[in-house]
């Protein structure tokens, strides 16, 4: 019975599905990637509107495939940091 | 008293034969004749009546809205599409109105995202969090933008 118990509770779920703590380092960095748009949309210049946001789409793509948890909240700190830089100097640009 | 209501007819006709070209200072000159001719009794009424004439019927005077067309289903699902075949990674001849993002057409949430914010681009309003993750067929974003925009038909 106990082996039977223990098997039940490895699971019936498809080794695909997160687990909650994955799930919520994945809704952290996809709102992540969001505000990070969302920011750059306000950059006054075009050019440099489009290399911003090139560089945060490759930045999020080139490590996509990433699964160490602390190498991700390593880079969710990063990019939170570079989003309040982002947003410090629109912020000192009057947009 | 002759000879003055001559030389101002005269003035008044050769500013008349001027300004031929366009219509606004065709009309001033009209009214300064105008007025002139209930001051001084006019010897060529024929002619006056004529250069009123002209520019009685206003020309381009209509209203001009700066609205774009009403939306309907129909126009909000072309659009939806248009911004669809423009992004890079979506093939335009495998893209439906029912295909999954990710399950048909390969892409992964980073592209789903992006693809919600050209939507809030083309359509002008910001979507909420919560409500982009769910839309994953151009058919949902299509019904999502009509509820949002009180669109029914």
């Amino acid at each position: 019975l106990g082996s039977h118990g223990s098997e039940m509770s490895v699971s019936k779920l498809p080794p695909a599905v997160l687990s909650f703590k994955q799930f919520l380092q994945r809704q952290k960095v996809l709102s992540l990637y969001r505000n990070m748009l969302r920011t750059i949309r306000q950059v006054p210049d075009d050019a440099d509107r489009k290399y911003l946001r090139d560089w945060a789409r490759e930045e999020f793509k080139r490590n996509k495939d990433a699964t160490n948890q602390d190498d991700i909240r390593m880079m969710i700190t990063q990019a939170q940091n570079h989003l309040g830089e982002l947003r410090k100097t629109l912020a000192l640009a009057g947009c | 008293m002759a000879s003055l209501a001559h030389r101002f007819s005269y003035v008044a006709r050769s500013s008349a034969r001027l300004c031929y070209g366009s219509a606004v200072p065709r009309a001033a000159c009209a009214s300064i004749v105008s007025s002139r001719r209930a001051l001084i009794s006019c010897s060529q009424p024929t002619r006056w009546t004529k250069a009123v004439r002209v520019c009685s019927p206003t020309p381009g005077l209509c209203r001009k809205y700066g609205d774009l067309p009403p939306l309907t289903l129909q126009n909000i699902e072309d659009r939806v599409m248009y911004v669809l075949k423009l992004y890079d990674k979506i093939s335009p001849d495998t893209l439906q109105t029912s295909s999954h993002f990710m399950k048909d057409l390969g892409l992964d949430s980073l592209d789903q995202v992006e693809i919600i914010m050209a939507m809030e681009d083309e359509f002008g309003f910001e979507i909420p969090d919560a409500e982009a993750e769910k839309l994953m067929t151009p058919a949902e974003v299509v019904q999502y933008i009509a509820d949002k925009k009180d669109v029914y038909d």
